[in-house]
């Protein structure tokens, strides 16, 4: 894990860059078209990840953990509710309620799933045979991501407030003391990983976690960062859930306590997009804690399999979101407050500064 | 410099796709304007009033202590990154530590006095913290 064994990996060609030379597109302008074509296939991959996430995989997995059964009426394992859903979505009326704030109702639909897909930018999301999915990778990418990241509860704010309905106030509001309480553990958790590394490069994050750990009984454990520091891991989970708003912290939406928080007043399109950005911001909390914590697009076999296991590790992430949904209880706004102040905001220091000793005491 | 150019084009296709699906909608969807049909949903119930009222938010108090442990980390991030650099550079530890605890250490020292004022508890309602001060009277 020396400094000097992260620069022999030699930076592999980018995705954007891939594009472009393989369709032999000159200057800038060329470059630029290659990024959006390489952009544009990610987008994809990642719609279809919340495809088959939203009305399909959710209700089923929801319908294992209660047991029941869902969605097995259209195709094989119901699976062609995907695309009957999307067209009923998008088909329904768009009812606007009176006294919308207007710019603001209809821009927090986008920002939303926007700032979801901006903060996928940064993360290497591993090799499909000869293609390299990553769109970028500059010297800060790894504080990018969480910026992107973080963009997601100004649009909840928006659409809260523009909404002009008393229930979606109180979902915006909500969101915004719950970003406030656990933006700063995330973050100084993810420090924690930085010191390790010493870079804010994702690959290179990635490839500090690739070397071997110890070996038992002939299996070699690399040194996945949830595996060298498995109290900082778990900070990070929790950080996590309550920064994608999912259970037990799901008091911005709490649809047993105020209907269904700031999206209570969208309908038709916008609403499909609220959709959509949750569940692509579930998604992105699982490719940021893979990427920090679970040794990125890596494990077992050849590196050109690498997105095969990049998918693995984020669904993994979503079917512990999903068991969370199922099996605990929400906590109140009061007690969240409390957990992310004088809980995890203390814990996550502690466990830098111990970083920082114990990687001090081990170089020295 | 690349780098740059294929967020920025994520950028793009991140507001085009949800812009291309409010378009797809548009085409698609009916327009069936009823009387009532856009009144604000308040459980059944004629709305009262409006929701853009001034509203007591409850947490500015945290919000503030937020601003600055924001401030906090984003100052920390360069010392998490040459710290290890540092270390393999032959600098001794106590020397590298030694600002970043005094920085986080004064901090504390804030957060403690936020905590012991209780500045990061949810506040109490009006109504009930006039109950209770009423009842603490002799």
């Amino acid at each position: 894990m020396a400094a000097g064994s992260l620069l022999d990996v030699a930076p592999a060609q980018l995705f954007p860059e891939q594009v472009t030379n393989a369709l032999g597109l000159p200057g800038v302008i060329g470059e630029a078209v290659g990024a959006l074509i390489a952009a544009f296939l990610v987008g994809n991959i990642m719609l279809a990840f919340t495809g088959v996430a939203g009305p399909w995989a959710k209700r089923k997995i929801t319908a294992a953990f209660t047991d029941r059964i869902a969605v097995d009426r259209i195709g094989p394992f119901g699976l062609l509710i995907i695309p009957a859903a999307a067209v009923q979505l998008l088909a329904k009326e768009l009812i606007i309620p009176e006294g919308a704030d207007r710019p603001s109702y209809d821009l927090a639909p986008l920002v939303l799933p926007a700032s979801a897909m901006l903060g996928f930018s940064v993360i290497p999301m591993g090799q499909l045979g000869p293609l390299n999915l990553q769109l970028a990778d500059p010297e800060v990418g790894f504080a990018l991501t969480f910026a992107f990241a973080s963009i997601a509860s100004i649009s909840l704010v928006m659409a809260g407030y523009a909404s002009n309905n008393k229930y979606s106030l109180l979902g915006g509001l909500r969101a915004v003391a719950q970003n406030l309480a656990y933006e700063i553990p995330l973050i100084v958790t993810a420090m924690s990983v930085v010191i390790f590394t010493g870079s804010l490069r994702t690959s290179e994050i990635v490839a500090a976690q690739q070397q071997a750990l110890f070996t038992v009984a002939g299996v070699t454990v690399p040194s996945w960062f949830a595996i060298v520091n498995p109290f900082a891991f778990g900070l990070f989970v929790v950080a996590n859930l309550a920064e994608i708003g999912r259970n037990p912290f799901d008091i911005p939406e709490a649809p047993t306590e105020i209907v269904a928080g700031y999206q209570t007043e969208y309908s038709s399109s916008y609403f499909v997009l609220f959709y959509l950005g949750e569940f692509l911001h579930i998604f992105l909390g699982g490719a940021i804690l893979t990427l920090a914590f679970l040794g990125g697009a890596s494990g077992p076999g050849p590196a050109s399999i690498g997105f095969v296991w990049f998918v693995v590790k984020v669904w993994a992430f979503f079917l512990f979101t999903q068991w969370c949904r199922s099996a605990l209880p929400r906590v109140r706004i009061d007690q969240l407050i409390e957990i992310g102040w004088k809980g995890m905001l203390v814990l996550s220091f502690a466990n830098l500064i111990l970083t920082a000793v114990l990687v001090g005491v081990i170089a020295s | 410099m690349s780098d740059w150019i294929a967020i920025g084009a994520l950028a793009v296709v991140g507001i085009g796709i949800p812009l291309g699906m409010m378009g797809v909608s548009a085409l698609l969807r009916p327009s069936v304007p009823e009387q009532g049909k856009r009144t604000i949903y308040e459980s059944g119930e004629v709305p009262t009033g409006s929701a853009h009222i001034r509203f007591n938010i409850q947490y500015y108090m945290v919000a503030l202590l937020f601003l600055v442990f924001d401030i906090e980390t984003v100052l920390l991030f360069p010392w998490v990154v040459i710290y290890r650099p540092a270390l393999e550079a032959g600098i001794p530890m106590a020397r590298l530590l030694a600002p970043m605890l005094a920085f986080v250490g004064i901090l504390t020292v804030g957060l403690v006095w936020a905590w012991r004022n209780g500045a990061v508890e949810w506040m109490r309602s009006p109504r009930a913290t006039r109950r209770k001060t009423k009842r603490n009277q002799p």
